[in-house]
């Protein structure tokens, strides 16, 4: 705009000379001349001034909408990013509420948000065979079965209420309950249990099925009770260092699984103390060290419910590893009286090794209904069993996990175990003063057993093992057990393939 | 077996008695975290020495009204500390944990410290913000959270609508086309008090933020007093959080006498000074003199006078079809 007004001037500067020179006729034409000059740059000033005003006003304004526009756009661009941001926190907060539903190794579980409400689903399934060797007398003892098949339902109601349903379809009776109970969980410590379950008793028998290490559980759980129906208290105190359990209970004969329903005035007491306590403390190799007694008392027992067998009668009674009976009482004996049982027991697990061990005593009060004759019988079993990892893993109580589950394409082939077992269960020679047939019923059996686990995973496992079982007494005339099992030896060769998730 | 069940009840008692380690959950609104990490920590130290018994106070804290929606739900609060009457009421009427008549349980109706609404804005005030008019003018952006869900933002709503009611005689009509317009300038809902300062000082929305006075105060202290200061207007709404002993969760896990001795300490002189430390004003007198600078003086309405109390109010303004839905668009 300077370079306008510097050429108007030279413009007119030189206008001027040119008049000067050309014409200075009369003073007053050139006066007049001059004036007019004079407005005519003036005007001419204040016309570049004005639009030199109007150009900034412009660019101003133009300054101004834009700076305002973008203000306004960021604003935008702010609110839509927090906008996103919200819905990102309300779309996470409203997953962290929605139910949760994993399938897994460990089963279906679905549950609540807060966890306060589960519901589970796992299951057993157990495909078995037996192979009997040198029992030419015996002619239908051999072959496949299904030993077990059992959903199991099981969950957690308002938090603190447990829950467990087993149904088991295996046995050719028909569907048998297994496990039906609720349980209240105050704290760890201090839970309540009502239903139908394990009676706290022996150290093989509380282990899961799906976890034992051989096919069959030893004679040692001959002596103890299998399940019944009452009411437990119990806990675990300090994470497990020491674990109870009290309960009331019908009362079931040795071996035995409650029939869901007894009425008789007397009940059945049950405890058991079990301690682990090594178990948090830093002495790794006796974490795995436990120790305990468990008990079982009752007074006026009757009837052959109360027995473990009658001869012809439904109950498996004392049975071998091959789960042929080799005991039975006589069918006029019936439970007198005091029924009491113990069992010191212990494990010890560390790295690839496991050993179990529990001794149990079962005395029980007889009577022969046919003579009057009473007695009361002192009956006893141990067992002792070990095992050992080939692959690396740790064993432990609640069984094995492959570091390497089975995928051949991969060279993975999971977990081998060896396993090794010696059980002997001992009758009162009274027992065969008059309420158990000398000629027919062993009064005691040794029984080793040794095998091979193979956990392909988690879920997976298939067993192989072989049991002999020898007697002492028995084996007199008859063609049906005890007397036929208790002839011979029993020789018998196990095989089971186990799905359980 | 008699003697074994002896063994085993003596030491699930021996247990029980060796416990003393006490766990209380307190149920409390957005923006109330420092408040109570610094009073937990104070109470847990008092009641260490009074009984020897150690208590770990557990925080929980969000928008009032989803917290007290939270504790109808299940969430087992020992003591909820919420932003307003109403959320507490909620709790006693819907669950029935605590009594109706809860507030006359402690002085003051249970609210141990006041609060109020204030603005906070960005340094310098380049729009002028003085008072509640200057927020409905055109081009300014105000920031405030959701009062569905948040009870500062019910505070800051209802003090809005006072002010309007006393500018315009009680004409409930102006009122509402004040809120309106007020409510036209409000880009984006936060569900809590957090959110909203976090919406403001963090993510750079807005001219104004509706904010508790001891909110802004800590968005002075944790932003900078550079980037941003308190506007206080002449006149807003008495905040008055209340707290309350939930007698039967507090029963059921056994921390019902602790829990009554954690409220009560909020009115201890060493509580009310925690309080005033931060930005709450304290029921005190003699605490409150000696932290009156931290607090502006300005005219105070209270829900009572203006709205007839907290259940009409939450009715009128707050319930599904309320006012606030009326006004209210998304933007």
């Amino acid at each position: 705009m300077k370079l306008n007004k510097l050429w108007l001037a030279t413009l007119l500067g030189a206008q001027l000379a040119v008049k000067s020179l050309a014409a200075d006729n009369t003073d007053t034409n050139r006066d007049s001349d001059i004036e007019a000059l004079k407005q005519q740059i003036n005007a001419l000033s204040q016309r570049v001034e004005a639009l030199e005003n109007q150009q900034t006003a412009n660019q101003q304004a133009a300054t101004n909408a834009a700076t305002g526009q973008i203000q306004a756009l960021d604003q935008k661009v702010r609110v839509l990013a927090r906008e996103r941001e919200l819905d990102q926190e309300a779309a996470a907060a409203t997953a962290k509420a929605a139910p949760k539903l994993s399938v897994g190794s460990s089963g279906f579980i679905a549950s609540s948000a807060d966890s306060n409400f589960v519901f589970r689903l796992d299951g057993v399934i157990q495909v078995d065979s037996r192979t009997f060797f040198n029992d030419s007398a015996i002619k239908s003892n051999d072959g496949f079965l299904l030993r077990r098949v059992r959903p199991i339902f099981q969950g957690t109601l308002y938090r603190d209420f447990d829950f467990k349903f087993t149904p088991d379809f295996a046995p050719s009776s028909g569907p048998t309950i297994f496990d039906a109970y609720g349980n209240y969980r105050y704290e760890p410590w201090l839970q309540l249990r009502t239903g139908k379950f394990k009676t706290p008793e022996g150290l093989e028998q509380l282990q899961e099925d799906v976890n034992i290490q051989f096919n069959e559980r030893s004679l040692a759980t001959d002596l103890v009770p299998n399940r019944d129906v009452g009411l437990q208290l119990w806990g675990d105190i300090a994470g497990g260092v020491l674990s109870y359990a009290a309960g009331i209970f019908n009362g079931v004969g040795d071996e035995q699984n409650s029939s869901n329903a007894a009425f008789e005035n007397e009940v059945e007491f049950a405890g058991r103390a079990f301690a682990q306590p090594f178990k948090n403390s830093d002495i790794t190799a006796l974490q795995g060290f436990g120790f305990g007694v468990a008990g079982t008392s009752e007074n006026g027992t009757s009837g052959t419910k109360d027995l473990p067998n009658t001869t012809g009668g439904t109950l498996p009674g004392y049975t071998t590893d091959g789960q042929q009976q080799f005991f039975a009482y006589s069918a006029t004996t019936v439970a007198n009286g005091e029924h009491w049982r113990l069992s010191p027991q212990s494990y010890y697990y560390y790295g690839p090794l496991s050993l179990l061990g529990e001794y149990a005593i079962s005395d029980q009060g007889v009577r022969n209904t046919a003579t009057g004759a009473e007695a009361y019988l002192h009956n006893t079993a141990w067992e002792v069993s070990g095992g050992w990892i080939l692959t690396g893993e740790n064993a432990s109580f609640n069984g094995v996990t492959p570091l390497h589950p089975f995928d051949p394409h991969n060279g993975q082939w999971g977990a081998f175990q060896v396993v090794a077992r010696y059980a002997e269960l001992d009758i009162d020679d009274a027992a065969f003063n008059g309420f158990a047939n000398r000629a027919t019923s062993a009064s005691a059996a040794q029984a080793w057993s040794t095998g091979l686990n193979w956990y392909l995973n988690k879920n997976i496992r298939l067993n192989a093992s072989f049991s002999h079982t020898t007697f002492t007494g028995g084996g007199g005339a008859g063609t049906t057990a005890p007397a036929i099992v208790t002839r011979q030896p029993e020789n018998v060769f196990f095989t089971r393939v186990q799905l359980a998730f | 077996m008699k003697t074994l069940l002896k063994i085993l009840l003596v030491l699930a008692l021996a247990s029980a008695a060796h416990s003393k380690e006490i766990s209380l959950l307190n149920v409390s609104y957005d923006p109330t975290r420092e408040l109570y990490t610094e009073y937990n920590a104070a109470f847990a130290k008092f009641w260490k020495g009074k009984t020897g018994d150690d208590v770990t106070v557990q925080q929980s804290h969000g928008g009032s009204g989803k917290q007290a929606q939270s504790v109808i739900n299940g969430l087992e609060a020992d003591v909820v500390t919420l932003a307003l009457a109403y959320d507490i009421d909620a709790i006693s009427q819907q669950a029935k944990l605590l009594p109706a008549d809860w507030q006359k349980r402690l002085p003051n109706d249970s609210t141990p410290y006041t609060s109020t609404i204030v603005f906070l804005v960005r340094k310098g005030n380049s729009k002028n913000i003085k008072d509640w008019n200057d927020l409905i003018k055109p081009g300014i952006t105000v920031v405030v959270p959701n009062p569905k869900t948040s009870g500062g933002a019910r505070w800051a709503y209802l003090a809005a609508y006072a002010y309007a009611l006393e500018t315009f005689g009680h004409d409930d009509a102006k009122a509402k086309s004040f809120i309106t317009k007020l409510y036209k300038n409000v880009p984006i809902l936060d569900s809590g008090a957090r959110g909203s300062t976090i919406t403001f000082a963090q993510r750079g929305i807005g001219d104004v933020l509706l904010a508790w006075e001891n909110e802004a105060h800590l968005a002075l202290k944790e932003f900078g007093a550079d980037k941003f200061e308190i506007v206080t207007p002449p006149l807003s709404i008495l905040a008055e959080p209340p707290v309350a002993v939930l007698d039967k969760n507090a029963k059921r896990h056994g921390t019902m006498e602790v829990a009554k001795a954690y409220l009560d300490y909020l009115y201890s002189d060493e509580g009310q000074e925690i309080a005033a430390k931060k930005f709450y004003r304290p029921r005190n007198e003699t605490v409150a003199t000696k932290y009156a600078a931290n607090f502006t003086p300005l005219k105070l309405v209270t829900v009572d006078q203006e709205f007839g109390g907290w259940a009409k109010a939450q009715q009128t303004h707050f319930a599904d079809g309320g006012t606030f839905d009326q006004i209210f668009q998304p933007q």
